[in-house]
């Protein structure tokens, strides 16, 4: 099967350069937010890429987080945080001089901040709402479950799920390892870490029963459930592996493979229930998958794939139409897929 | 016809120099130093929580150290979990660096350092391990190795000699020469091979300690003439370096069930091991080094014509038993005997 279709109807839509290597990408709202590895955080006008901002987080940033509103953003790096407000352009910079890995937003009144080994959970404008209690490790990743109610926080050992009356975790889901990833199934039924040493271990929330997917090639530090919360896309491969949580869950199924890159650095599920996924490489290269359709066990081959001059450093749906893509030369791309596109 | 050596394609990896030693031993001096000097070198310099790097637009990030164990429960897995955060993130910056150096707290094991250049793919790809460099305070050495530390409860003077590709001797102006002679003979007892630089104030020659590749599988031992140097007496000290050098051609499956059985059974008391080996019916010497029982080899040059068929290794360890590595080892040999 050939890789690529001739193409008319995808599109570029913009491409502009920022002048910093991507590390993270947030799209919500019409609002697109690229943050530098050196700090700088670019708001864009999804639609056309026009700059609407800019924020600084010193110190250099790792993640960035729009809320849901898109009225603010929050951007995470080595040294601390920053809090910025579409309103007026004000940024609140907090200067922790802890390991800050992610930021969360639980609905546009709430974000959770990892900082150092705590998590905090602050309002929009940087008031301090509660915290958790120290992890055993620098915290690696945050997801929210029960209606941003419960806050679950992954570090070394174990995910420690949080709520706002108690310091101690209400739940604790332990694996000795270094969880890398959290991802949290949309239906609250599932959470899944993703681990140093080369597996995606998994709880059912509801007993804590678990299995662990070993056999991964390399480590696993890229997990994205769909928005039905049926399908978990994961790294840790030359393969993007795609696993069927239906039904009773995926204990005793093989996944689907999908077979694109030599390095996985991005991954992300269009929204909407469509099965279908992007992802990213490190030689550059887009690729879109109906990553659903096949049999389990199957292999799948890209329905398109789109060339980039640099690794692919973060990807990101600015709704069901426009793939942002953000690579590590500071190229950033909107692909426009039209909605009668048939991918 | 046998194909002559050629040249093996650079290692375009980022080299990590690993800075060890107690408080006081100079390492601080010694990175301010680095970081001062014209070499022309962009370093960045990953500093323990209790650093004081003080030069002026220096990249210079601080760990916290973060020593993860994974559910295999191997105690050879584990790894720095601060140290993969913090490299990963400082290659993802656009500008690239020529040297990144980590500087360990006193009292830090070695081993899971250098273990996260072996376990993390993402790393091993873009970094590589350059040598491991403990400093020395001359003065003090003695009295730490000496410390008497609670059962199970490692001595991390001897852990960070054990582990080094170089020795700092540093302040040898406030020791005599009576002390320098048993500082040395100290070293070279729990690390037979290990070149020693004598210093003054941390003042080195750099290249002496910066891109040295001691991690490099082709100069392993090739320029360390010296790894096989008998100590003259034992101190009284369970951390020793067994050398085997053997003339002949390797079988290469009873190596691999020896080498294995070996790393898995005494792996967690073997810091360090190294060599160069004939492997019987190979054209090309097949090099290899390993931290505790994660192993990584190649082959490297083609032997030449005329070149003996030798097998040279050094184990670096504790309580290492060297009748048994010599006779295991020689039981290897394609000539022995069939394997008992």
């Amino acid at each position: 099967m050939s890789i690529t279709a001739p193409d008319t109807d995808l599109t570029i839509g913009w491409d502009i350069a920022v002048d910093d290597a991507p590390v993270a990408l947030s799209a919500r709202h019409g609002l697109v937010a690229v943050a530098g590895a050196d700090g700088t955080v670019w708001l864009l006008d999804a639609a056309t890429g026009t700059r609407v901002d800019t924020f600084e987080l010193p110190g250099g940033a790792l993640r960035t987080a729009l809320s849901p509103d898109a009225r603010h953003a929050a951007a995470t790096g080595p040294t601390g945080y920053a809090l910025w407000r579409r309103e007026d352009g004000r940024t609140t910079v907090h200067e922790t001089g802890a390991w800050s890995s992610t930021a969360a937003w639980a609905d546009n009144e709430r974000v959770a901040i990892a900082s150092g080994r705590r998590a905090h959970v602050l309002g929009p404008d940087g008031e301090r709402l509660w915290a958790t209690e120290p992890a055993a490790s620098t915290v690696t990743d945050l997801a929210w479950l029960r209606q941003g109610r419960r806050l679950a926080v992954a570090a070394y050992g174990a995910v420690r799920c949080h709520e706002r009356h108690t310091l101690k975790p209400v739940m604790t889901y332990p694996y000795i390892g270094s969880h890398l990833a959290l991802a949290v199934a949309p239906t609250g039924r599932w959470i899944c870490s993703g681990n140093q040493d080369a597996s995606i271990h998994i709880w059912r929330t509801r007993d804590a029963g678990e299995l662990t997917m070993s056999g991964y090639p390399e480590k696993v530090s890229r997990l994205a459930f769909d928005d039905t919360g049926c399908w978990l896309a994961a790294d840790g491969a030359p393969d993007v592996t795609v696993w069927d949580f239906s039904g009773k869950g995926p204990a005793g199924t093989a996944p689907r493979s999908l077979r694109c890159h030599e390095t996985v650095t991005a991954l992300t599920w269009r929204p909407g229930n469509s099965g279908h996924l992007a992802s990213g490489g490190q030689d550059g290269t887009v690729a879109l998958w109906r990553a659903t359709s096949g049999r389990p066990e199957s292999r799948l081959s890209p329905v398109r794939t789109l060339d980039g001059d640099a690794a692919v450093a973060a990807l990101a749906w600015a709704g069901p139409h426009l793939l942002i893509a953000a690579h590590r030369d500071g190229r950033v791309r909107a692909h426009r897929l039209p909605s009668r596109t048939a991918l | 016809m046998t194909t002559p050596a050629t040249d093996e394609p650079r290692d375009e990896r980022v080299p990590v120099t690993v800075l060890t030693g107690f408080l006081g031993s100079g390492k601080t001096t010694l990175l301010n130093r680095i970081l001062t000097e014209q070499h022309g070198l962009r370093i960045a310099v990953i500093e323990n929580e209790f650093g004081e790097v003080g030069v002026d637009d220096a990249l210079v990030l601080d760990a916290e150290e973060e020593i993860f164990e994974m559910n295999n429960g191997c105690i050879c897995c584990t790894v720095r979990g601060d140290l993969i955060r913090i490299l990963g993130a400082l290659m993802r910056r656009r500008e690239t660096f020529d040297h990144i150096l980590i500087e360990t707290t006193g009292l830090a094991d070695p081993a899971p350092v250098a273990q996260t250049f072996f376990m993390d793919d993402e790393i091993a790809a873009q970094l590589r391990l350059d040598a491991i460099v403990t400093l020395v305070d001359a003065a003090h050495i003695l009295q730490h190795l000496d410390e008497v530390k609670p059962e199970g409860v490692e001595n991390e003077a001897v852990e960070q000699i054990a582990f080094a590709d170089r020795i700092v001797l540093n302040k040898t102006d406030l020791a005599d020469e009576a002390t320098l002679a048993e500082v040395t003979g100290r070293i070279r007892a729990i690390n037979s091979g290990v070149q020693i630089i004598h210093a003054q104030h941390a003042h080195i020659y750099l290249p002496q300690v910066l891109d040295v590749g001691a991690f490099d599988l082709e100069r392993v031992l090739a320029d360390d003439p010296s790894f096989l140097t008998e100590t003259e007496h034992q101190h009284d000290t369970t951390v020793t370096s067994v050398g085997i050098d053997l003339p002949g051609e390797l079988d290469e499956d009873r190596l691999n069930r020896w080498l294995g059985t070996l790393l898995r059974t005494k792996g967690v008391d073997i810091f360090r091991s190294k060599g160069i080996l004939a492997l019987a019916g190979a054209p090309k010497r097949y090099v290899f080094q390993g931290v505790h029982m994660l192993l990584d080899g190649e082959f490297g040059r083609d032997w030449r014509d005329g070149e003996e068929r030798r097998n040279r290794l050094v184990f670096i360890g504790r309580d290492l038993d060297r009748e048994a590595l010599e006779r295991g080892f020689a039981g290897c040999l394609a000539t022995a005997g069939a394997a008992a």
